[in-house]
């Protein structure tokens, strides 16, 4: 290089001279947006070696990334999809457990309002295996003061009756079981009848005349004639009405959801359900309280729910219509402070 | 070193000059260029620091000393005009003074035909130098021939002639 240089030195110094002058001029020249000469051509020169560089970083980066940087990432993914799978059940175990903790909320709720009547709650942990018998098997048995002809029911209305007790668990007998039999009354003309259990799921009330007129939604409470269930309690609807040889043909759909069961309440005496909400009766008006007897339907939540355009109430009873339910109901059963009921003046009469 | 000139190895002479007397007569035509131009448009028509580069480069015929002496006529000129950045006028003088140098070791550059013939073309060659060096970095599209170049190549041409003549009394004698 300096051979060729010196051969030609006039040449290469021709060569310098006017680069020199060149980049004079770039210094001065300025193009576009005002930018330089020289940091224009400086620009042009560098970024097309920037722009290699990058490229080839972005790939290097794209390699180490999506193939070295990904070596652990089936195990990684294998690990995710075990602990997701774990997740899951695990989610589904804390559902389940809220839904039971709502369902075991209402049965408290519904306890704490009403004191005045000793019960237990209990967990069905059966079901009788002949399809033609509705018959339940609960958590509580002798230990728990369980013993026969006790009501069961849920928030809603009336389940069944103890039949048999073991030590740590009771046989329920559902009351659309045919052999089951409950004294019941229409809310709203207070007429008496029995529901009994039929061959279909649902019940049907017995013992009706012909000429009571009785239309579809009515409610039917229990009537306490059974000396089983307390008075009042909410047994079902009348679905559907038919005149019948010699009684009418009542078909009724039952309060409680007697197919989905997972609580119960064991009522551990007769004794009835006083009405509880001391805020809304005191803040409804006197008139109202005047014609209010019974069972309040805040007393029972889910009792309120179910509407029926000819009803009142599930548990309110018309004073116009019959004797007030506070006056007529004594109270024959009290709890003992040991928990079980003190038999009263007459003792339950099984019912099989 | 401009003024005391060298040897050259070829056969043809080298013309030597009094201390200083590129110097000032380079001087002396930007001077001149300078004030001239204050007296009308025809002044345009003369470029006297081209005539100086070409008569000193055919007459030295050094490359090197022809191409330094055209860089400086060159930029001095930039420096006292505002036509163009620095460097336009010295690029195509630095490229005229090196031609010339290059032509004047080769032939003989005496004879006022020879003289008028090379003025008219380094002319032409001074302005295509300039309109690339425009073209390219000024982006301006500056024209490489025209009528009025023609002319202007013509009249400067005839000009160098008689300077020529003239600058000839200023060689030492040998």
């Amino acid at each position: 290089m300096p051979d060729i240089l010196s051969r030609h030195r006039p040449l290469a110094l021709l060569a310098a001279v006017i680069l020199v002058q060149v980049l004079l001029l770039a210094f001065q020249i300025k193009r576009e947006h005002d930018v330089r000469l020289v940091r224009f051509w400086a620009v042009q020169l560098l970024t097309p070696a920037e722009r290699v560089g990058t490229w080839s970083f972005s790939r290097v980066s794209g390699l180490w990334s999506g193939y070295i940087g990904l070596r652990d990432t089936r195990t990684e993914n294998q690990r995710l999809k075990t602990e997701v799978e774990q997740l899951r059940m695990r989610n589904r175990e804390l559902e389940s457990r809220a839904a039971e903790g709502q369902r075991l909320a209402v049965l408290m709720n519904f306890r704490e309002a009403h004191p005045e009547a000793p019960m237990i709650a209990a967990q069905v942990i059966g079901a009788s295996a002949d399809p033609t018998s509705h018959i339940l098997f609960i958590n509580r048995g002798e230990r728990d003061r369980i013993r026969r002809n006790l009501a069961v029911i849920t928030p809603d209305g009336v389940v069944g009756k103890v039949v048999e007790v073991f030590p740590s668990s009771a046989q329920v007998l559902l009351i659309n079981d045919k052999e089951s039999g409950v004294g019941a009354l229409l809310a709203d003309t207070r007429t008496h009848g029995v529901v009994k259990g039929s061959s279909d799921s649902n019940p049907h009330m017995e013992y009706v005349q012909n000429d009571e007129k009785i239309q579809p939604g009515e409610s039917v409470l229990t009537s306490g004639e059974d000396r089983i269930f307390p008075k009042d309690l909410p047994i079902g609807t009348v679905e559907s009405a038919a005149a019948g040889n010699p009684f009418q043909v009542i078909r009724l759909r039952p309060a409680a959801r007697l197919d989905r069961l997972e609580e119960v309440l064991v009522l551990l005496s007769q004794q009835q359900l006083a009405p509880h909400k001391p805020e809304e009766a005191s803040s409804a008006p006197p008139a109202a309280q005047s014609k209010q007897v019974g069972v309040s339907p805040a007393a029972l939540p889910s009792a309120a729910a179910q509407k029926s355009p000819n009803r009142k109430s599930n548990f309110t009873v018309d004073a116009n219509k019959a004797k007030p339910v506070a006056a007529t109901s004594p109270a024959p059963e009290t709890a003992a402070p040991n928990g079980s009921p003190a038999a009263g003046p007459n003792p339950p009469a099984p019912q099989r | 070193m401009l003024s005391t000139g060298a040897q050259s190895d070829s056969n043809i002479e080298v013309h030597r000059y009094y201390s200083g007397t590129v110097l000032i007569v380079a001087f002396l035509s930007l001077v001149l260029q300078a004030f001239l131009h204050k007296y009308g448009r025809w002044a345009e028509l003369l470029d006297l620091p081209l005539l100086v580069t070409i008569y000193f480069g055919l007459s030295r015929r050094n490359p090197v000393t022809g191409l330094l002496l055209g860089a400086t006529i060159g930029l001095l000129q930039d420096a006292v005009g505002h036509a163009y950045p620095i460097g336009m006028y010295g690029i195509a003088k630095t490229c005229v003074g090196y031609l010339a140098s290059s032509v004047g070791a080769r032939i003989d550059t005496e004879h006022p035909v020879s003289r008028f013939g090379l003025v008219f073309l380094l002319f032409h060659f001074h302005q295509a130098v300039l309109a690339i060096t425009q073209r390219v970095l000024l982006n301006h599209p500056a024209p490489f021939f025209t009528l009025q170049l023609l002319l202007d190549s013509l009249v400067t041409a005839s000009l160098a002639v008689i300077l020529f003549i003239l600058l000839d009394r200023l060689r030492r004698s040998s």
